[in-house]
């Protein structure tokens, strides 16, 4: 098939198969019954939020009109409204039975599977739990939500038949034809359905698949493909068609979907997914600097921590198990013709700068709904959108049929840059010699005193000038001698390793990690309100000795715990370092003078030390 | 010279001397302390003693919470000696020991010992934590990652 076919042609071709997590109760639906199902809302700064279109008076045109939008307003759809659900023995009760039953059902469907709580670590879990109860004060999406949109997601379902369909974008960028796979789910219940970090309404999620084109045939070749997981992006996202991690059913990538956040993943598994807080600025400045000084000017060693210490990272795990229902290719169910978006972009896609669900003024932004397809929270166009290729880190590769042609272009720049480089050195090396032969003829002639410094300064700028000349082309020569071997490999056919590009890869947990023991388990689960139940116990009964018992209660939680999580090195290596930043400064407060003594004594010791060696040589 | 994959246990002997050259100090500590104390003059029928004798009976007595991490050090020293690297983790526990004992010594009766002792194990921490030393612990430690296709 040609890239002349027609864009749903391509997008059908290798629409990916997406297989959820048993329990899961949302699944990618068209946008427009969700729309209609949806109420639409305005948000004025400082003002409460006002219906601008009531449920059932809205479609996707209507919501294209953005009405009353002014500065600072924030539109946003309602799809459930947990309210409706409170009067007794009205109907709405019976759709409240039937939301608690639904969701009891989903729970049943689901287990977390032992392991949960200790894979994620006793502060993670302590953090997790202040979270949760700030969760009450932040802007969040009702409990009841869930269980109500699981409700009306079945009834849509069921008036519309059983539709499962995604959204299609087809865009050249760069050499290289993408196609989007946009899918839209009514609800995230990660929260509420597997103890992940949110809950929202509405839920856009990503795959795109880059293919490379014939520049003879026409004909079109599936090169990369990438996941989106969460709100990360670059290289890490992307696989090589070819790379035995993406499962294939023919032509059709295989997506394991999380169950509740939607995110997508390679491979079935359990995925610990961190939640990044970051630190107050000030915060995390000195928290780096004092990593920098601690690393750098005291050699000490600082741990691997990739993200460096200005975030609080918050451990959840994220279950793409892949034994859920399958949409797809070989799967329990097919996918519904697309709903295209080809450019110019439909007008609901370019017109609606809002949230696609209810708007909880949740300052993390975690329970707010997403934005479409096009936009970003802040209204700002999003780099999916208008930089599909750049999102997936892609954008520094050329695609097969266009890499031989890069490489070769690229060394001929450098030959030609090292050819005029070699003038520049021939010509500057006869300069520096006359200039020396100059500077050498006027040395000890005290009448030319003054132009000799200036002719030695010159020869020192000419000579420093020289040397950096020489050192750029023998770097140009090198790469060029190394791009010229890999255009060669290009030629043979030869391709990159297909991972070089990944730093850090999601993995799900290990069989071992999965195996974690019972007592384990057990611990995890209780240990942060047993260690609770013990500070209180400590302030009643032992208040003459409270501080040590504190500290001897929290140092022997913690040893138990890392030793449980393998973290015993880490754990003992920190608790050390901040015994022995206390002991230091106490010794410098009992011992101020006679240090400063001893430094001074010190530092002359070893000057004559250093001196009598130099004598003695 | 120590190149990768040639580790140099040059640090590892060096963590072993260090850590039995404590363990040295502390029993001589030990042997001095008790010997300052006339246990003549205790009678264990009266409580009661001078300022003096007692405060130096507590400080001699005190050390005996040094013995158990004394005996940590003197296994991980050995370790070390023998060339077992793992022995990282003991001797790093009892530098921490260690160290509490002398931070609680220290508000509570103040012995002199305790700077020394504190001064001793501040230098061993950052010397087993500085990164030319986690460096070889970690090579043991922690295995490179497998490449997708490599063999376990």
């Amino acid at each position: 098939m040609s890239a002349a076919a027609s864009p749903e042609a391509l997008l059908r071709r290798f629409e990916p198969v997406v297989r959820s997590t048993k329990g899961d109760k949302f699944f990618p639906m068209d946008v427009e019954p969700y729309v209609r199902a949806c109420s639409l809302w305005v948000q004025r700064p400082g003002e409460e939020a006002i219906c601008v279109a009531p449920r059932g008076k809205l479609d996707l045109d209507r919501l294209a009109q953005q009405p009353l939008d002014e500065v600072g307003a924030v539109h946003f759809l309602k799809f459930t409204d947990p309210r409706d659900l409170a009067p007794p023995g009205s109907r709405i009760r019976v759709f409240g039975r039937r939301a608690a039953r639904g969701l009891k059902e989903s729970r049943e469907a689901f287990r977390a599977g032992r392991g949960r709580l200790a894979r994620v670590g006793y502060f993670s879990r302590f953090v997790d739990a202040l979270y949760s109860i700030t969760l009450l004060a932040r802007g969040r999406v009702p409990g009841e939500a869930a269980a109500a949109a699981s409700v009306s997601y079945e009834r849509i379902m069921a008036e519309e038949g059983a539709r499962y369909r995604y959204h299609g974008r087809v865009t050249r960028q760069d050499g290289w034809v993408v196609l989007q796979y946009w899918l839209f789910y009514p609800f995230n219940d990660w929260r509420s359905g597997f103890f992940g970090a949110n809950d929202h309404e509405a839920d856009w999620e990503k795959i795109i698949v880059y293919l490379s084109e014939s520049e003879t045939t026409g004909e079109v070749r599936p090169e990369w493909v990438a996941y989106a997981a969460h709100n990360y992006t670059g290289d890490n996202l992307r696989r090589r068609w070819d790379d035995p991690e993406v499962e294939k059913v023919g032509e059709h990538p295989v997506i394991y979907v999380g169950a509740g956040s939607h995110a997508s993943y390679y491979a079935p598994g359990e995925y610990l997914t961190e939640l990044n807080l970051p630190l107050p600025r000030t915060l995390a400045r000195a928290a780096n600097a004092v990593r920098s000084f601690w690393k750098e000017r005291m050699g000490q060693y600082a741990g691997e921590d990739e993200e460096g210490p200005g975030y609080l990272h918050i451990p959840f795990v994220d279950y793409a198990r892949g034994d859920g229902l399958s949409i797809g290719a070989g799967g329990d169910r097919e996918w519904d013709p697309p709903r295209l978006m080809l450019d110019p972009p439909p007008r609901w896609v370019s017109g609606y700068r809002g949230l696609w669900g209810l708007y909880a003024r949740d300052p993390f932004e975690g329970e707010d709904a997403p934005a479409g397809p096009m936009y970003n929270r802040d209204k700002s166009v999003n780099r999916a959108w208008y930089d599909p290729v750049g999102w997936a880190g892609l954008d520094k590769v050329s695609p097969p049929d266009e890499a031989l042609d890069a490489a070769l272009a690229r060394h001929a720049d450098l030959e030609a840059r090292c050819a005029a480089l070699r003038t520049e050195i021939s010509e500057k090396s006869r300069r520096l010699k006359r200039l020396g032969v100059e500077v050498a003829a006027m040395r000890g002639r005290s009448h030319l005193d003054a132009p000799y410094e200036e002719g030695a300064r010159h020869l020192a700028e000419l000579s420093g000038e020289l040397d950096r000349l020489r050192a750029r082309l023998a770097t140009d020569e090198a790469v060029s001698r190394s791009l010229e071997e890999y255009a060669g490999r290009l030629r043979a056919g030869e391709r990159d390793p297909a991972r070089a590009h990944i730093s850090r890869a999601h993995r799900p947990a290990s069989e071992a990690e999965l195996r974690v023991s019972r007592v384990a388990e057990a611990w995890a689960a209780a240990s942060v309100s047993l260690m609770l139940i013990s500070f209180v116990a400590i302030a009643i009964f032992e208040r003459e000795h409270l501080i040590s018992m504190l500290v001897l209660s929290i140092a022997l939680f913690a040893f138990v715990e890392a030793g449980f999580r393998g973290r015993l090195v880490n754990l003992v290596s920190s608790v050390n370092i901040g015994l022995a930043v206390v002991a230091a400064l106490i010794l410098l407060y009992e011992f101020f003078w006679p240090l400063v003594v001893t430094a001074v004594l010190g530092v002359g010791l070893y000057v004559l030390w250093d001196n009598l060696r130099e004598l003695g040589r | 010279m120590a190149g990768p994959g040639n580790i140099s246990y040059r640090p590892v002997r060096a963590i072993g001397l260090l850590l039995a050259f404590q363990v040295v100090c502390l029993a001589g500590l030990g042997v001095h302390e008790f010997l300052q104390v006339d246990w003549r003059e205790i009678d264990p029928q009266r409580v009661v003693l001078d300022a003096s004798s007692s405060r130096q009976v507590i400080e001699a007595v005190a050390l005996a919470l040094f013995v158990p991490p004394a005996v940590i050090t003197l296994m991980s020293a050995l370790g070390f000696l023998l060339l077992r690297r793992k022995g990282w983790l003991l001797a790093a526990i009892s530098q921490g020991v260690s160290l509490g004992l002398c931070l609680w010594l220290y508000t509570q009766v103040q012995p002199w010992y305790v700077y020394p002792i504190m001064a001793y194990c501040i230098l061993m921490i950052l010397y087993l934590n500085s990164h030319d030393v986690r460096v070889v612990f970690h090579a043991q430690w922690r295995a490179p990652p497998q490449q997708p296709g490599s063999s376990a």
